[in-house]
This record gives structure tokens, C-alpha cells and sequence, in this order.
């Protein structure tokens, strides 16, 4: 039944003729920003990519040899060269060299082709359903049973027996999309592995495993933190009744790439790889510190719909990025954690009271 | 808060709830915006709208929470349960096991909220009558069972939908003339506790609208 239903239901969108953005997005009608960018690129900024792509070219050497050295002796100069942005074209390598998955995929020979092939997952219909519902509009995951979804469809499954406690959880899906849109299934597999066991950076699964412990503290520190840094704000939300899991939750699951949009995601994802997840904090404080005037004067319904659609120029990544970076959270969100986990048992305590 | 500035006399906190991909999104959109959208994503966490209904002349808002559908995210979701007083419990007639569910998602409700609240069963997806999975009879015999509104709806061709969301509307708006015709404090109950989330025990919970 399950499976015929996904067979019938309406033909999959033909692969559309309709105009794409740079990155294989279909374009909206109205004005699109990803276009105004790339229509603003004057001769001189081409000139300026080519040089970063060279420097960046000579930075990582042939295939990624030479960027473990590089790291060690100059990791301030690679610091600041991810916060303007990695070239495109070299993407895809970079992340997996910044994230320690190209180390995982090494040490680990033939066991994405066996979970593949060879495992079942309990996970496999679930993840069928939300196949056509991730990047829809994307041209690489448009077609139904096309390449694109059929590698999603086999990274998640890979994942969900790789890990039978996180299984499958929906939001995964926007990770691996994003991840396909630059390298291989097998890559974007270690990658996954990578983010969420923590090669080098606080693993990220509790995001995913039952009770979504990790978003809850994600959720708990941002809190805290618009309190804070923005108190004004947050004394509007507290009157107004909102908190970070009306509008956050998506940010912390997906890594900001469930809605936002697309080149500021990727400009994100640069810097969430190499340094973490405070870069999340601090471009969801950005946003809120950058649309302070507008949401302090927001009754509750207003504010919830602004929270989910920044105008434009806030999402412009030269605006928000320098604005986040400037942001330092790092201290205080270690002291939140170790409170939340203070608290945690009485936390859990008091969400029992609270289902009455 | 400004609901009452807006001149809407009721305000009325309604949740969404039913398996992944029943389509809760979709049918919200079609209430709120007469929209269907064909590449929809997964909703992850919540999501929300309000739509101004007329009920007898007099204007209700209705505050709708459409919660994400898979069962993990239900340790984030169930906050939201808090303080509805209307509920559209969605299955997919095309799909035995999302109508399967339909008991499990009662029982969210009964445990995470406190007041009467006014339930619909609703089997979406009634476009696709050559794959039906659940019939018509099981869903009327089960929202009887139940005590529950039925009503089999297509989000997709819009059939059944605005009456489907107005009905719970309307019965919320007698359940509470039946109740308290004229209790300021009744009325003030409904709109406390839009949501509460566990946060470091304070409680900044309750809250009054204006709702009169």
C-alpha cells in the first residue's frame, strides 16, 4: 500500500524548463535575490574570486595534501578566508577536509557500499515519504526516482542502519540535500557521520535521538542568550509569550537550511563546519539584533511571522556574517550548558507538571 | 498584546495533529490562504497562522498550530498542546496506518490538555478514491466511538476544508456559550497558555486576553 501510493500519487514534476538560479533553484517569479547577486557582480569581483580561488587552490594543495599542514601553521589565516566565504568550485572538497569526514571515509573502506546494499532499515518508508519533500524546488531533487532523490533516499537509509538510535528523523533530509548538492553520496554519508558523531567538533545526534535532547539545550542557551545580549527584546518576547522553539527549532534541526536562503546557508555551513555550532547562535542573534527595532514593536502573531521571514537585506551574508562574527558567545554558552545540565533534572520534573 | 485591538472578540487555540505527511500543512494553508502547494517541505518543529472567522456575527480568530507529524518531535510539539480548545486530528485515507494512529494522537490530546476541546477526525486525501485504504464507514464508525466530529476532506481539490476547520470553530464557539454564557473568567481561561514550555521553573504562563 505504502509503496503504491507513493507510485500513483501525481506524476513526478517534470524536469522544468523553468529559469534556475546559480545554485539549481527554480526561481521564484518575483524578485529574486540570489539573481540580484549575481546580476551585481561587476568585472572586478570576477577578478577578485579568481584570486581567492587561487590563494585557495595553493592553500589545500592538490586534492587536499597540502591543507593539513596549512591549518597547523596558519589557522587564523584559514579562519579568516572560510568567514569570507570558500570559493564554490572548491566547496564540496573543503568541507569534507574541515570536518574530518575525508578521514572517516579513508579509515573506513567499503562499509557505505554494505549499509547500502546489504542493510534494511525500519526507517525505509519514512524516509521514501520525505524524499519529494526535501529541496523541492531544487532541479537536482525535482525528479521523481531522479538522481538527485535517489541518492538522498540512499545517504538517509545508509544513516538510519549506521545508527539505529538516531534512525531516521525528518530534517536529516535537508542536511544530506545540501551536502548531495556538493559531493558524492558516499561523501556526503561520512560527512553526516561526521557531524553527528563529532569527528572534530561536540557530536551533533542528540539533535536527532528520542526526546531531541540537544535541541531542548540548544533551544534553552538561545533563550538565555537574546535575554542577555538583546534584553530589550527578550522582554518583549517574554510578554508576548514567544520563545526560541516557535521560531528557532528549524535553525538548530537543519542547520539553517530548511528556509533560508540558499548562498547565505552555504556561507553558514563555510563556517558551522569549521568552528561549529556557535556560528548558529550568533547569526540567529544577528538576525534578531539586526530586525531589533522592527520586532520590539510586534504584537505576538506579527512577531511569529516575522521570525519566519527576514526581510532581504538582513539575509544579505556580507550584512549578517561580519555582524554574527562580531558576536562572541563562546564563554557563555559553555556556563549555559553546564547550568541546563544542572538543571536538567529538575527541568524534566517540571515538564511532567506541566502536562496536566 | 493587541488581539483585542483588532476588533476579533474571540481568540480560539487550535492544533493540527496526525501522522507525518497526512497533509496538516496543506490543509491549513488551503483554510488560511486558499493555498495548495504541490512541492511542499516536511514541517519541522511548528508551524502557525490565524485565520478570522465569522461565526453568527461575530468575528473568531482562530490561532492554528500545525505541529510537525513524526513521532520524535513530539518531545517539542506536545508544549503546544497546551491551551487548545479545538483539535483536527488528520489521517490519510490512503494510508491504513496514519488512521491506525488516530487513537494515539487522541490520547496526546487527553494527556497535554486541560480543557474541553472541541475534536474532528479528519481523513484527507479523498482525491485519491482509487487508492483508498480506510473507507468512509470505518472513519465515521471510529469518530463515533470516539466522540469526535468526522469528515472526510481533499486539501488538494479543497473539498470539505473550510467547513471542516469552521465546524470545530463553531463548536468551540458553543461550547462555550453552553458553558458560561457570560463568565469573563471562562472566557479569559480559553486565551491563557498559548504555550508553555518547560523553562527554569518561572511561570510566566499564564496571561489574560481580552476576549469580550
Amino acid at each position: 500500500m505504502e509503496k503504491k501510493r507513493i507510485d500513483d500519487y501525481e506524476p513526478g514534476p517534470v524536469p522544468s524548463p523553468r529559469p534556475l538560479d546559480r545554485f539549481g533553484f527554480v526561481k521564484q517569479e518575483v524578485n529574486n535575490s540570489s539573481e540580484a547577486l549575481t546580476k551585481g557582480r561587476s568585472a572586478n569581483e570576477y577578478e577578485r574570486d579568481e584570486r581567492r580561488v587561487r590563494k585557495w587552490r595553493k592553500m589545500i594543495g592538490v586534492g587536499g595534501s597540502d591543507w593539513k599542514h596549512y591549518v597547523r601553521r596558519k589557522p587564523h589565516v584559514v579562519k579568516r578566508r572560510i568567514s569570507k566565504g570558500i570559493p564554490d568550485c572548491l566547496r564540496g572538497l573543503v568541507w569534507q577536509l574541515i570536518s574530518g569526514s575525508r578521514d572517516l571515509l579513508l579509515m573506513n573502506p567499503g562499509v557505505y557500499e554494505q549499509l547500502v546494499i546489504y542493510e534494511t532499515s525500519a526507517s525505509e518508508l519514512d524516509i521514501i515519504r520525505d524524499i519529494s519533500r526535501t529541496f523541492p524546488s531544487h532541479v537536482f531533487f525535482q525528479q521523481r526516482h531522479g538522481p538527485g532523490q535517489r541518492s538522498l533516499y540512499n545517504v538517509l537509509k545508509a544513516y538510519s542502519v549506521y545508527d539505529r538510535d538516531v534512525g531516521y528523523v525528518q530534517g536529516m533530509g535537508f542536511l544530506a540535500g545540501l551536502l548531495l548538492l556538493y559531493m558524492s553520496e558516499e561523501d556526503a554519508f561520512w560527512l553526516l557521520v561526521a557531524l553527528l558523531k563529532g569527528a572534530v567538533h561536540a557530536p551533533m545526534e542528540g539533535l536527532y535521538l528520542v526526546g531531541l535532547p540537544l535541541v531542548q539545550q540548544y533551544l534553552y542557551q538561545f533563550d538565555r542568550l537574546v535575554k542577555e545580549y538583546l534584553p530589550k527584546l527578550g522582554e518583549h518576547f517574554s510578554q508576548e509569550m514567544i520563545n526560541p522553539s516557535m521560531y528557532a527549532s528549524q535553525w538548530f534541526i537543519t542547520v539553517f537550511s530548511y528556509s533560508f536562503p540558499f548562498h547565505l546557508a552555504l556561507r553558514i555551513w563555510d563556517v558551522f563546519l569549521y568552528e561549529g555550532v556557535k556560528i548558529v547562535f550568533k547569526v540567529g542573534l544577528a538576525l534578531l539584533k539586526y530586525c531589533h527595532d522592527d520586532l520590539v514593536k510586534l504584537p505576538f502573531e506579527k512577531l511569529i511571522h516575522a521570525l519566519r521571514n527576514f526581510p532581504e537585506d538582513a539575509m544579505d551574508p556580507d550584512t549578517l556574517l561580519p555582524m554574527a562574527y562580531s558576536i562572541k558567545v563562546t564563554k557563555r554558552l559553555e556556563e549555559l550548558k553546564l547550568e541546563y545540565e544542572k538543571k536538567n533534572g529538575k527541568l524534566f520534573s517540571s515538564a511532567e507538571a506541566g502536562r496536566k | 498584546m493587541a488581539d483585542g485591538q483588532q476588533g476579533e472578540e474571540y481568540l480560539f487555540k487550535i492544533v493540527l495533529i496526525g501522522d507525518s505527511a497526512v497533509g496538516k500543512s496543506n490543509l491549513l494553508s488551503r483554510f488560511a490562504r486558499n493555498e495548495f502547494d504541490q512541492n511542499s517541505k516536511a514541517t519541522i518543529g511548528v508551524e502557525f497562522q490565524t485565520q478570522v472567522v465569522d461565526i453568527d456575527g461575530k468575528e473568531v480568530k482562530a490561532q492554528i498550530w500545525d505541529t510537525a507529524g513524526q513521532e520524535r518531535f513530539r518531545a517539542v510539539t506536545s508544549a503546544y498542546y497546551r491551551g487548545a480548545v479545538g483539535a483536527l486530528v488528520v489521517y490519510d485515507i490512503s494510508r491504513r496506518t496514519t488512521f491506525d494512529s488516530v487513537k494515539r494522537w487522541l490520547d496526546e490530546l487527553t494527556t497535554h490538555c486541560d480543557t474541553t476541546v472541541a475534536r474532528m477526525l479528519v481523513g484527507n486525501k479523498c482525491d485519491l478514491e482509487n487508492i483508498r485504504d480506510v473507507s468512509v464507514e470505518e472513519g465515521k464508525s471510529l469518530a463515533e466511538e470516539e466522540g469526535l466530529f468526522f469528515m472526510e476532506t481533499s486539501a488538494l481539490e479543497s473539498t470539505n476544508v473550510q467547513t471542516a476547520f469552521e465546524m470545530v470553530i463553531r463548536e468551540i464557539f458553543n461550547n462555550i456559550s453552553r458553558k458560561v454564557l457570560n463568565s469573563e473568567s471562562y472566557k479569559a481561561e480559553l486565551s491563557v497558555d498559548r504555550v508553555s514550555l518547560v523553562k527554569n521553573g518561572t511561570d510566566k504562563q499564564s496571561r489574560i486576553s481580552c476576549c469580550s
